[in-house]
């Protein structure tokens, strides 16, 4: 590999790992507040790319309740994709309203709430596919406009970028700081960290515990909903089961970065999106497989994770 | 006497088979400190809970200025003018001293009188201001105990439920706590005080209970519980 492709590889991990870290963070902000994994999110992810085909007035295919319907509307992708995020936002709120919260208020077991969210992915799944069918989506012109590729290189050095890589990056990156913003500028933002950490205290300092969960689910819906559009606009969206297999990757980063962690989850989103750019062309059939490998053998000297705390197990 | 701020009548908490607290009846005016003395495991935390309503409760009645506590949720005590401090102190120990006390104030939305204040407690606490960007997980136990009762006053609470202040800190500390709550109660805050220090607590309280077994066995002035045969034998001796 050149130098030249290396880096135009680099980059182009770097784009994709920035959609893993933004949905692995819909994974952690939950996981930081409730210690439990939201399996309902990569079902999130895939109704998220859905919801913004529907609000760029695109036609639903031959199958399914709403086979050859659409908007009477549609609006530009830029904010189709506002909207799908918030409706998949939207979703979350639903999810921790019908799954998570009536067990969490009779004190279940946590593994109890990890299986409901399953049940959740399930459903929402099937009823995706009841609902449009299983075939695959693309936004229609979604960047219409814009040249297919960009040149970023320098100095007659040449870094050609699919300009749709370029697009998600920047709207991954904007996403990340106003994130960081909300979560270390804002008393909401101070709030969640403090339900994170203590929610018994969080209470004693008058903080409604239950509505910043439900804020939380909000933000982590949200982002599912956005990284799903985006990879649903890299490839296609390839129907109902299109989250599930990203959710493998999702929860790899989740760990890899460490449970829990905001910055481990933006650090091991762009550690797995780079690494699996590099994965040779002839090899690209084996992208998680080294994915994964990745993980392992990150696990083997660091159990906690990139940035992960050491859980000390308090008496 | 006037009448109470707080008003505890007949209030009972389980703990799924363990019967926590039996028929508490309490009462705390303005201005007063009143303290429960006990041993552990008594209920003296287990009543400074239920009135911050964070555990539930199974009967009785919590009266505060009039209102009903019992069907409030935990945020709304604390709008209602209750801070707690907890036992063991309970910083927010992955945030800044400035963020804990900020979030003290959480329930308030005056912007300016909220900047005051914080501004006031770090006159008032000198060494929390010189740790204002520290990570409060970092600061001594005596700090974190004064940036936990720091916390608690952000909100501006007119009744404030201390849960053993003096645990785990060195006797010169302890002293310097303890003048701060008689501060705090001259410039007019109601106090609930826990304590295992039976002497020190009847030393600062006004009025004192004294908890056995989930139930209240004895009460009385400070001065009354102090010169008690069984106040002295169990808690004094």
């Amino acid at each position: 590999m050149n130098l030249a492709l290396f880096f135009q590889q680099v980059v182009n991990g770097l784009a994709i790992g920035s959609v893993y870290a933004i949905f692995a963070l819909g994974y952690t902000l939950i996981f930081s507040i409730l210690g439990i994994i939201n399996f309902a999110h990569s079902a999130i992810f895939t109704l998220g790319a859905y919801f913004t085909y529907a609000l760029m007035g695109a036609r639903f295919g031959f199958n399914g309740l709403l086979a050859q319907t659409a908007l009477p509307f549609g609006l530009p992708f830029p904010l189709a994709v506002l909207g799908g995020g918030l409706l998949a936002g939207g979703m979350g709120v639903l999810v921790e309203r019908a799954a998570f919260r009536p067990l969490r208020n009779r004190g279940a077991d946590p593994l109890l709430m990890l299986v409901s969210s399953l049940g959740v992915a399930v459903a929402l799944v099937n009823i995706i596919q009841y609902l449009v069918g299983a075939e695959a989506y693309s936004y229609p012109n979604a960047l219409a406009g814009l040249p297919p590729s960009i040149n970023l290189g320098v100095g007659g050095v040449p870094l050609i970028m699919r300009t749709v890589l370029v697009v998600i990056f920047i709207i991954s990156m904007l996403i990340l700081f106003a994130l960081m913003r909300l979560m270390n500028h804002t008393k909401a933002g101070k709030a969640l960290q403090a339900v994170a950490e203590d929610p018994v205290t969080a209470s004693l300092l008058g903080i409604n515990t239950d509505r910043l969960i439900l804020l939380t689910f909000f933000i982590s819906g949200f982002l599912g909903g956005i990284a799903g559009t985006l990879v649903g606009l890299s490839v296609t969206i390839t129907g109902p089961y299109f989250g599930i297999t990203f959710g493998l990757r999702g929860l790899a980063v989740l760990v890899l970065g460490g449970l829990g962690s905001i910055p481990g989850a933006v650090v091991g989103g762009l550690a797995i999106g780079i690494v699996e750019a590099l994965v040779p062309p002839d090899l690209s059939g084996y992208k998680d497989a080294v994915a994964f490998a990745i993980l392992l053998i990150v696990l083997f000297f660091r159990p906690q994770g990139l940035l992960g705390r050491t859980f000390i197990q308090k008496v | 006497m006037t009448t109470p701020v707080l008003d505890i009548q007949q209030l009972s908490v389980a703990y799924g088979a363990v019967q926590a607290l039996q028929a508490v009846s309490l009462t705390v005016s303005a201005g007063e400190i009143v303290t429960l003395l006990g041993a552990n495991g008594a209920g003296k935390s287990t009543t400074l809970r239920a009135i911050s309503r964070i555990i539930a409760i199974q009967s009785g009645s919590l009266r505060y200025d009039g209102r009903d506590l019992s069907s409030l949720r935990p945020d709304a005590v604390v709008k209602a003018g209750i801070a707690h401090v907890p036992e063991g102190r309970r910083v927010l120990t992955r945030l800044s001293v400035e963020d804990n006390l900020r979030l003290g104030a959480y329930v308030r939305s005056d912007k300016a009188g909220i900047a005051d204040d914080l501004e006031r407690t770090f006159t008032q606490f000198k060494r929390l201001a010189e740790r204002r960007k520290q990570l409060a997980g970092t600061l001594s136990g005596g700090e974190q105990q004064m940036l936990a009762i720091a916390r608690a006053l952000m909100s501006r609470p007119r009744l404030l439920l201390l849960d053993e202040p003096s645990l785990g800190l060195a006797p010169i500390i302890v002293r310097e706590i303890f003048a701060i709550i008689r501060d705090l109660n001259a410039a007019g805050t109601t106090i609930l005080l826990v304590e295992q220090n039976a002497q020190l607590a009847l030393k600062t309280a006004t009025r004192g209970y004294v908890l056995e077994a989930g139930s209240i066995t004895l009460s009385g002035s400070t001065a009354e519980l102090a010169a008690d045969d069984r106040v002295q034998k169990a808690y004094l001796g």
